[in-house]
């Protein structure tokens, strides 16, 4: 007799499987998982606000990253004392766009904050993201420094540092940077604004700057990551103070990749990702895809 | 004291209604500045005002107005009964009058030491440096505690008043500063001196007080005692100052501060305040003591109020300034700074980065409690312009923010035997990433160097002193904290106007 072998009996398990699971309206499912979600979006246009919006609707709306009654963090750059127009700080429409945005798709609360480098009073008015974002419908608060809690961050570079408990209570984190210069890092997005989010002596991070942000892009993993590119500082980052270095770029790129968006703000400010040191460093550690080429880049235009 | 707290700072460019407008009616400084810089300031003309009230009426100013003189009247509730009754001696009285002539004369001579005594610069200055930082630290610990215990009723509520208090009384951060016990304690004696006797810095001490009783020698304005008085003496035994008398006795009206305790106190309603009550129908006389200085006092006051400008003016740190005493930005030249600036501790409070503290010697004697910037505790902020609008009395030129961004009040230096990228080889760069200004003061330049691990190029901060404002945020940031590898000195202050190498 016959006897049955392992294989076969997968397959006659595989094809009963089948068989059962067969009437079953699969269809529905895999029409409304196509067309895939893009793995980054780049939106051009003239309003800030609009342009924010269309990424988000690109990526399958706020909804996506948004559930009903979630408390989410936008967490900006408003890290020092300019105006908005010297593109030191994220665009102020690009975030009150986010948080109507996210209260829209049933958050229960919208925080904003950073721990700003400068006075944040002058910070949090001058960058005009304060007015904004409390206008959209945020909670604004400053940084209390009681918060600040010593946690195990299993980073590399970062074995404990003092996190703000405010962003380990919240369920989502949007994090929506500005691109531009720094002497540093070569350019800031998203993994250096994180920094934003911690406490302690941040100046002596600059040492081991690379491996630390992405320890952090690792540890508080954000849902979102939207880059204003709208206005870019090109040299003399990340404060900046001139109108000289601010280019007009009208783009907002967008996605969940945190390597691909960093990636995408270096081809933007005209750098090939691999010049950016930390790139490498979070696509080994699985962060995240930096090959641009490989990855579904979807444009859009918002001109009305 | 609302209107101190009110003097914080809420992110705009300009600050509101500060506490300054009662040194604006204080005609101690006026008279003070006016003797020692010959300019008046219009500001202080608003001082007349006091002037014109106390010609017509009296002390009103200390008995109404002047919020030291509120605060002692709220300690001596706490002044025992035996020492309410007994009046304050005629000795001890006479110290004012000498204290301000000393002042009025030393002012005379261009030195400006008004403030120290000055009842309004002693409390602002108090407040900010002495008594806000301690009720914020107790405020904070207090509330800390609660905090972290986390009861689940008492923390929310607790949570609730700390989070209202912060917002519209705290400050925004604990403020540090220089000397605040040391202020806080002149402070405490000259409230505690209340248990020996009411009001005894008002009485005793205050040069203001002594400056607005001798203005109100000639002011129609009369206490009379009618002939009702039983000379029980209760009027004289409650009076706060030790001005009120019976019948017979003189009523010191340099002393009175017009309370009306006394009008409202008598038994008999025999006391009477008016113009020329003489002509009125309440018959009596009132009977004025005059201020009776004895001449050996008034001499000695006035001697010394001439050799204290030699003393203070022969230290060496008045022939050479030292490098580190770093001014305010809009800090007029330092010799007419010193004769305007009153230590009234105001830009001190604003200072948004808690940078500028008291002086104790490093602006030389007669710089005591002037403000200087420690670039330890903070740092001179690009934008920000309070401490000009703050100043009373100019001694801090209000900039607007384009002069403030051209202000120079000292340069960067780079100590090369301590800077990472100079001693040990390794890239740092923090000092470059908070440089404010637009055109990077700190810029790189490419080295290659030897290193353990072999040819390295590595950037190196360099300062472009041109461009340098010596704003300090480059000393209070250097990650060397113990001693920081990037100083700034005085040198290249744009107030001092010198001929530089570069």
């Amino acid at each position: 007799m016959s006897k049955l072998t392992r294989r076969e009996a997968l397959k006659l398990l595989l094809a009963g499987t089948g068989a059962a699971l067969a009437p079953w309206p699969w269809g529905n499912f895999v029409s409304a998982a196509t067309p895939p979600a893009p793995d980054v979006v780049i939106s051009k246009g003239a309003s800030p606000s609009r342009i924010t919006e269309a990424a988000i609707q690109a990526l399958g709306g706020m909804s996506r990253f948004v559930s009903r009654g979630d408390v989410v963090l936008v967490k900006p750059n408003m890290a020092w004392d300019r105006k908005p127009e010297l593109a030191a700080t994220t665009n102020p429409e690009l975030v009150a766009t986010l948080v109507r945005l996210c209260l829209a798709a049933g958050a229960k609360e919208v925080k904003v904050f950073d721990n700003a480098l400068e006075d944040p009073r002058r910070a949090y008015v001058s960058s005009g993201i304060m007015a904004a974002a409390k206008g959209a419908g945020a909670t604004v608060r400053y940084v209390d420094e009681r918060r600040f809690r010593k946690m195990d961050l299993k980073g590399e570079a970062l074995k404990t540092w003092e996190v703000y408990q405010e962003a380990m209570e919240v369920d989502k984190i949007i994090n929506c940077p500005i691109l531009k210069h720094h002497t540093t890092a070569r350019l800031t997005m998203g993994m250096k604004n994180l920094m934003g989010l911690i406490g302690g002596d941040r100046g002596r991070l600059h040492w081991h700057l690379d491996q630390a942000i992405v320890d952090l892009a690792a540890f508080f993993k954000p849902a979102l990551v939207v880059l204003d590119a709208i206005r870019i500082l090109t040299a003399n980052g990340p404060q900046g103070g001139s109108l000289k270095y601010v280019k007009q770029l009208n783009t907002v790129t967008a996605g969940v990749d945190q390597v691909a968006i960093d990636a995408m703000g270096a081809r933007l400010f005209g750098l090939r990702p691999a010049e950016m040191a930390h790139l490498p460093i979070a696509a080994k550690r699985g962060l995240g895809r930096m090959d641009l080429g490989k990855l579904r880049i979807k444009e859009v235009q918002a001109d009305s | 004291m609302a209107l101190f707290t009110l003097t914080a700072y809420k992110g705009t460019d300009e600050i509101a209604y500060p506490v300054r407008i009662f040194l604006r009616f204080d005609p101690l400084i006026l008279v003070t500045t006016l003797l020692s810089s010959h300019v008046v300031p219009t500001a202080l003309l608003l001082s007349l005002i006091t002037v014109f009230f106390t010609l017509v009426f009296g002390r009103v100013f200390c008995g109404w107005v002047c919020p030291l003189g509120t605060l002692n009247d709220c300690m001596g509730r706490l002044t025992p009964k035996e020492n309410r009754r007994k009046p304050l001696g005629d000795q001890l009285r006479r110290l004012k009058y000498y204290g301000l002539v000393f002042i009025l004369v030393s002012s005379l001579f261009t030195l400006q030491i008004a403030g120290l005594a000055d009842p309004i610069s002693l409390l602002i200055r108090s407040l900010a440096v002495a008594v806000e930082p301690a009720i914020n630290l107790m405020a904070h610990t207090l509330f800390d505690l609660l905090y972290r215990a986390h009861i689940p009723v008492v923390t929310d509520v607790s949570e609730a008043v700390y989070a209202f208090l912060k917002n519209y009384v705290l400050a925004f951060r604990q403020p540090f500063f220089y000397q605040g016990a040391f202020i806080g304690l002149i402070f405490s004696a000259i409230l505690l001196a209340n248990l020996f006797r009411r009001r005894f810095w008002c009485t005793a001490l205050c040069p203001l007080g002594a400056l607005l009783g001798i203005i109100t020698r000639i002011s129609p304005f009369k206490r009379v005692v009618g002939k009702g008085c039983t000379s029980c003496n209760l009027c004289v035994k409650e009076c706060r100052t030790g001005a009120a008398s019976d019948v017979k006795g003189e009523w010191k009206k340099a002393e009175c501060v017009l309370c009306g305790e006394c009008q409202e106190d008598c038994p008999e309603d025999a006391v009477r305040f008016g113009f020329f009550p003489a002509l009125g129908p309440a018959v009596g006389r009132g009977k004025v003591a005059g201020i009776d200085l004895q001449r050996r006092g008034l001499i000695t006051s006035l001697v010394s109020g001439i050799l204290i400008v030699p003393i203070v003016r022969t230290t060496p740190l008045a022939k050479r300034r030292a490098g580190r005493l770093i001014r305010p930005p809009g800090a007029l030249p330092e010799d007419e700074f010193l004769r305007r600036c009153v230590r009234c501790g105001e830009c001190m409070k604003v200072c948004l980065t808690n940078g500028l503290q008291p002086a104790l010697l490093e602006a030389g004697l007669e710089g005591v409690w002037t403000p200087r910037f420690d670039f330890h505790s903070g740092y001179c902020q690009y934008y920000c312009t309070l401490c000009g609008q703050v100043c009373p009395t100019g001694a801090l030129r209000k900039l607007s923010q384009e002069e403030k961004a051209r202000t120079k009040i000292g340069l960067a230096y780079i100590d090369k035997n301590r800077c990472i990228p100079y001693a040990q080889g390794v890239e740092c760069l923090v000092c470059e990433e908070h440089c404010p200004t637009p055109d990077k003061a700190i810029k790189f330049e490419q080295v290659e160097i030897m290193t353990p691990r072999g040819r390295q190029r590595i950037r190196r901060p360099v300062i472009d002193l041109k461009l340098c404002i010596g704003c300090g945020i480059c000393e209070y940031k250097c990650p060397l904290h113990d001693q920081p590898a990037i100083i700034c000195t005085r040198l290249g202050e744009s107030r001092a106007d010198e001929l530089l190498p570069f």
